[in-house]
């Protein structure tokens, strides 16, 4: 707990995460007190308005075509969806992630190449008509959009974990603790986790911010529930609504700076935490092209990312064994 | 490198310039007689087979390329010619049964058939000779004879005569063996003399009998709504190996289905038809014409243009792209057109009944509690009486509804008054149905809500996301009863996932019964138990009974005393009650047709339109 | 290129293909209890003996009276013909013809999407690479910041308000007729052009974007490796060691990039295809969806996952080409 209190102080301090942790901040305070703060509620069927309004004063933003309801309120209930998928997706994300890349990276041989292949075959299958596939087939929910995430976001981390382990594998203490004759599983979690956990901490924050875009777009196509407000989904109803037939841009403006908004601040507070971890920069050099590439393909490019950082690595063990290309 | 790179960029600069010389958009500079009907779908047909057309725009093509028999006009009740000009129910002597002025003698009819030994009616028809196919053929006996023998040879047809309502017909195949049982087809080479049809030589190829079940309702759905098929182009191509319903056709029968032979009064242009476009042409040498004896229809061409999304279509109708969209549009969207002049919005009641579907009957294995309770008519009753339809069509569609009935049909010669059980003011009901609940519920938990031996009364009703509103309107409706209800999505396929197997609490049904369907429609709603949509598996012996006898009685007046009897019965079912009816908004443009007409039910684009527009000179 | 590796490649490509065939059969049949269950028509009238016929009709005439196992070898079989099943519209078209059709017209907004986003990412990130820290520099980070936090969607629905319906500088969706019409001729080609271009401006800003932070990223790396010193050192001009041999050797992760990004070539314009109505792969996907239309849906998926299987394989087949150290000295695992 000291420690999460240090580190958010230390991400306070640094100019870009402050920003990072103001706008979360106001995020987050509006989704837990969006009952508060919205004035109207967009639930409650009675209290609805003229439809189609443009903004006035008793509407910031209007109202909906199709159901008159008060966009600004709807505006600051949508947090909840997002900032909600994000986090448990991106929690979760690193819990698997984590286990899976530590597993296949300390144990090796058989759990290795199981892991990896798997990994193989998540990386090919689409995500988008899967998800499209699976709602289709159980039902259109926030849960299947979770488990969907977390099915396949695990891979990259996993492998990012794994590349870290190795190296951490061959480090002096790990084989002192080794030889003293402790556990396989005392030392995953002693030694082991510890020195991933940076890793870990960052990814978290930079995934987050990838899964809130990837949501956005799964719940524009009308795949997570129906009765949730979310700020995908208004989008999409400014669109089936006929926002752009009428030409109400405030409707479509609105949830689209929340996204933003939202991912803005999550990236800012995962590239400070990059700076706190690593001053030096010196691996971050894989790291800054992680954080820099990430769009709705980031899975990919996560792997093409991991895969010339070891890559670079070979590059390095094979320029200290004596020979250079060029 | 670089100079390479600086290439690329020239050339794609150049592309966008081509932009700026593409032609603008085809219907501005189209001045002929062609009418743009904006249809709202996934996707077109690439083959016509109207038997299985269900979804979409194909029924519309279908019975515009096709023709049946006889087309129903439910306003008089009556059946005007289409292929066939003439056409009796005959007594047993073989004379015709009609009053003086022609029109179909109900009472003798009934005299008639009433009598034991009777076991069908026999029906001459006589075609127009004028009846032509659109490659040139003559439409013959043969034709009908090939067309209803083939729907009622399941084995032949692969279950596509399922979807040819032709089960009154007494025209039975063995369905394993592929076997005709009974005849019931009588035409010249078919054996019609033999029978005691009276069929002279030179009548050959227009007269033919049909031998139908003793109820009235027989002749319906055969002479209305199927679709008759061309012998000549199908006789040769199907076999047991190659039935006519098939996801393997051979070349040939590909080739059939995709260049449609068809009586009616257009036919498809094949090459201009795509998948984004379907062209009609109107059929010069079809044997119906209007009263000065020119054409029946009045616009050359028909072209239906495909749009994804009703939003798209509705700025194309803006932007005069198209003349009409076949579609009803949202009431707010009125709003959009109020400053342009050529576009005419026209708003007409709509004939579907959106109604709430309790589950009354749930099976065992899908049953809940809370279903459980459903069972009991008196919560159904409390639920009836707590619908507020004037507040729901008021807020919901911002006004643009009917109330509609408890016994679900609407004005017209089947309405019965004294089926609509609930019409009282609302406050009144809404102290009734407390007042039944409270008898049967009697304690409520900290929000007001009714408990059932210490839980919550919650139900769940499935229904697709357009209805959200409804439901959340329902909520507030039914709070006031202490009742929860909450919406469910149904997802793409309710039937099959939940309906049929009678996994769900309550949904939404929309329902229309009309004196052209009451035979199919009754049985369908509230009688039967298999894949129907009697979704709640209705099961009450005296509706069955009553459902049985409306449709064998041969007296016409005992018939609709009966349907309005059906009526109050079901009404008293509280089974599916009824939430409004909507009215159907739809627009046009004026600039290039004018003299559109708008019914009941439906849109600006419907037959009667089209036999009245008139085209704009030089537009 | 070693040939042991290559075949090891192809092998293993078959092998994962195979699981996600046979996860592709599966996925519809998972928890229901007959499959055939949604091709059944309505009862109607019937009686129950005959609906029965007709159910076991249906089930004969969909390929569902056999054994799952039996469905199963019969679905590799038709695979390795190329048929990847029927589909359920009115007319009962083959999934691969369906395909075939819309195909192309994902592949333009795709490939010139690609095109654009690689041309003149590459050229925006050599110059600021060039330019390190001056405003061209700054621009891009920030550039680089928005658009990945703006969904490309949303960028699609402003330009499709704004350049669309509201100043009508080019068609708000796209013209129905389009695909009918194409004769090749130079008027239907710039018809087709001023269609694409709001949907292909839509996705190409986020790629120039990440294509010039991948470039400028690379570039900077490269250049302060050792043999670019040297070559620097050696009084090469600027010019030379710039494009001989920096950017050639920047190009790896490029190439990787793109290699990776195949698949999302035809899966990823799925929402720029339903905003603008774009006759391609996306909402042949989404109206197979609407319709459950399940022998079109798994089809494409299995087409998908075919061509990001190839597309990896190919990835690193030109990569070990570029890049000996590959299967030399580093081994990939």
């Amino acid at each position: 707990m000291k420690g999460a209190l240090s580190l958010i102080v230390k991400i306070w301090k640094h100019p870009q995460g402050r920003v990072g942790l103001l706008i979360a901040g106001v995020l987050v305070f509006c989704a837990i007190f969006a009952p508060l703060i919205a004035p109207y509620d967009p639930y409650d069927v009675t209290a609805r308005a003229e439809k189609g309004l443009s903004p006035s004063w008793q509407h910031p933003l209007g109202t909906t075509i199709s159901t008159g309801q008060d966009i600004f309120s709807m505006l600051i209930y949508g947090a909840r969806v997002s900032l909600m998928v994000g986090l448990i997706t991106g929690i979760l994300t690193a819990l698997i992630g984590a286990v899976m890349g530590i597993c296949a990276g300390y144990v090796g041989g058989l759990c290795d190449t199981l892991v990896m292949r798997v990994v193989d075959v998540m990386l090919v299958i689409p995500t988008l008509p899967l998800t499209i596939v699976l709602t289709n087939l159980f039902g259109k929910s926030y849960f299947m959009i979770i488990f969907i995430f977390v099915i396949f976001g695990w891979t990259g981390l996993a492998r990012v974990i794994r590349a870290q382990v190795l190296v951490l594998k061959n480090s002096n203490y790990v084989k002192a603790a080794e030889l003293s004759g402790a556990g396989r599983w005392h030392i995953m979690m002693r030694h082991i986790l510890p020195g991933v956990s940076h890793l870990l901490i960052m990814n978290t924050a930079l995934s987050s911010a990838g899964i809130m875009v990837a949501e956005a777009g799964l719940s524009f196509l009308g795949l997570g529930d129906p009765t949730a407000i979310s700020w995908g989904k208004m989008l999409a109803d400014a669109q089936s609504g006929g926002a752009l037939l009428f030409g109400h841009w405030w409707w479509i403006v609105a949830p689209g700076i929340g996204i933003f908004l939202s991912v803005f601040s999550f990236m800012r507070i995962g590239l400070a935490l990059e700076e706190i971890f690593n001053p030096r920069m010196k691996r971050a050099g894989a790291m800054h092209r992680l954080f820099r590439t990430l769009n709705n393909t980031y899975i990919q490019k996560v792997f093409a990312e991991m895969d010339e950082a070891e890559r670079e690595e070979a590059r390095e063990a094979a320029k200290e064994k004596g020979g250079a290309a060029v | 490198m670089r100079n390479r790179l600086k290439l690329g960029a020239l050339l794609l600069a150049l592309l966008l310039l081509c932009t700026a010389c593409a032609t603008d958009y085809e219907r501005r500079g189209d001045t002929s007689s062609t009418l743009y009907i904006g249809e709202v779908a996934s996707s077109f047909p690439t083959s016509y087979m109207p038997w299985f057309s269900r979804d979409g725009v194909a029924p519309t093509i279908s019975s515009m390329v096709y023709s049946t028999l006889l087309s129903y006009d439910e306003a008089t009740d009556t059946y005007d010619p289409l292929l066939v000009k003439e056409w009796a129910y005959l007594d047993r002597a073989g004379n015709p049964l009609l009053t003086e002025d022609g029109k179909v003698d109900y009472d003798r009819l009934e005299k008639e058939y009433s009598v034991k030994g009777t076991s069908c009616i026999p029906i001459r028809f006589v075609l127009d000779e004028n009846a032509t196919w659109s490659d040139g053929e003559k439409v013959t006996v043969k034709d009908i004879y090939f067309t209803f023998d083939l729907a009622a040879n399941q084995k032949l047809s692969n279950h596509a005569g399922a979807l040819a309502w032709v089960n009154d017909l007494l025209h039975k195949y063995d369905t394993n063996t592929g076997k005709l049982r009974r005849q019931g087809i009588y035409t010249y080479d078919t054996g019609a003399n033999e029978k005691g049809y009276p069929i002279s030589e030179e009548e050959k190829d227009t007269v033919f009998y049909f031998e139908v079940n003793k109820v009235l309702g027989a002749i319906t759905p055969l002479v209305s709504t199927v679709l008759v098929l061309p012998e000549h182009i199908y006789a040769d191509l199907i076999s047991f190996d190659c039935p006519i319903n098939n996801t393997d056709p051979t070349p040939e029968l590909a080739y059939a289905y995709q260049h449609p032979v068809g009586c009616g009064p257009w036919t498809l242009d094949r090459e201009k038809t795509n998948g984004q476009e379907i062209v009609l042409n109107r059929r010069d040498n079809y044997h119906i014409k209007d009263e000065n004896g020119g054409p029946l229809y009045k616009v050359d061409t028909l072209k239906f243009v495909l749009y994804q999304e009703i939003n798209v279509a509705i700025y194309a109708l803006k932007k005069g792209h198209i003349d009409v969209l076949d579609s009803s549009i949202a009431a707010n969207y009125a709003r959009l057109f109020e400053k342009e002049e050529d576009v005419f919005v026209a708003s007409a009641p709509g004939l579907f009944t959106q109604c709430l579907v309790l589950n009354v009957n749930v099976p065992a294995d899908q049953s809940t509690p809370a279903r459980q309770q459903l069972k009991n008519p008196e919560l159904r009753r409390a639920i009836a009486l707590a619908i507020d339809q004037q507040a729901l069509i008021d807020f919901v569609l911002d006004g643009n509804g009917q109330v509609a009935p408890a016994g679900l049909v609407l004005e017209g010669d089947l309405f019965a008054p004294d089926a609509d059980i609930y019409a009282a003011p609302a406050e009144e009901r809404l102290a009734e149905a407390n007042r039944i609940m409270d008898t049967l519920y009697p304690e409520k938990d900290a929000a007001g809500y009714r408990l059932d031996q210490g839980k919550r009364l919650s139900y769940e009703i499935l229904a697709n996301p357009g209805m959200q509103d409804t439901v959340s309107y329902l909520q507030v409706l039914f709070q006031k009863i202490g009742v929860e209800v909450r919406y469910a999505a149904s997802g793409n396929s309710p039937e099959t996932t939940y309906l049929y197997g009678g996994n769900f609490d309550m949904t939404l049904q929309g329902v229309s019964l009309t004196p052209a369907n009451v035979d199919i429609m009754f049985n369908s709603h509230f009688s039967n138990l298999n894949r129907s949509s009697n979704y709640g598996r209705l099961k009450n012996v005296e509706i069955n009974k009553g459902i049985a006898a409306m449709r064998s009685t041969l007296n016409r007046n005992t018939k609709y005393d009966l349907v309005k009897n059906l009526e109050k019965m079901i009404a008293l079912e509280y089974y599916k009650l009824p939430l409004y009816c909507q009215d159907v908004t739809s627009a046009a443009r004026t600039d290039h047709f004018t003299g559109w007409v708008v019914e009941d039910g439906s849109n600006a684009f419907n037959m009667t339109s089209l036999s009245q527009l008139v085209k704009v000179e030089g537009r | 290129m070693n040939k042991g590796y290559v075949i090891k490649r192809i092998l293993y490509t078959l092998f994962i293909f195979l699981i996600v065939t046979t996860l592709n059969f599966f996925i519809p049949r998972i928890g229901v209890d007959d499959p055939a269950e949604r091709y059944y028509p309505p009862q109607g009238n019937m009686s129950d003996v005959e609906y029965n016929i007709i159910k076991d009709l249906t089930r004969k005439q969909y390929g569902f009276d056999v054994s799952t196992w039996q469905q199963y070898l019969r679905y590799l079989n038709n695979l390795l013909h190329g048929d990847l099943g029927t589909s359920l519209q009115a007319g009962s078209p083959k999934v691969v013809d369906l395909i075939a059709d819309r195909l192309p017209w994902t592949l333009v907004l795709s490939v010139t999407n690609m095109f654009i986003s690689v041309l003149f990412g590459m050229l925006y990130g050599t110059y600021a690479a060039w330019h390190r820290g001056k405003w061209a520099d700054k621009l891009l980070m920030n550039a680089s910041t928005v658009t990945t936090a703006l969904p490309a969607f949303f960028l699609a629905l402003l330009f499709s308000l704004y350049m669309g319906f509201e100043w009508e500088w080019f068609p708000a969706y796209t013209d129905p007729s389009l695909v009918s019409s194409f004769d090749w001729s130079l008027e239907a080609i710039g018809r087709v052009a001023k269609n694409a271009a709001l949907p292909i401006i839509a996705m190409s800003i986020g790629g120039i974007v990440s294509y010039a932070q991948s470039t400028r990223n690379s570039v900077i790396a490269v250049s302060n490796e050792d043999y670019v010193v040297t070559a620097r050192a050696k009084g090469l001009g600027t010019k030379t060691v710039m494009y001989k041999h920096v950017l050639r050797n920047a190009l790896l992760p490029i190439v990787t990039s793109l290699g990776m990004s195949v698949s999302g070539l035809i899966g990823g314009a799925v929402v720029i295809e339903q905003i603008f109505n774009w006759n391609g792969m996306g909402t042949l996907f989404l109206t197979a969806n609407n319709t459950n239309d399940y022998p079109l849906m798994m089809g494409i998926m299995l087409f998908l996952s075919g061509v990001a299987l190839l597309g990896n394989l190919i990835t690193d087949l030109c990569y070990s080409l570029l890049d000996p150290r590959v299967t030399v000295g580093g081994g990939r695992r």
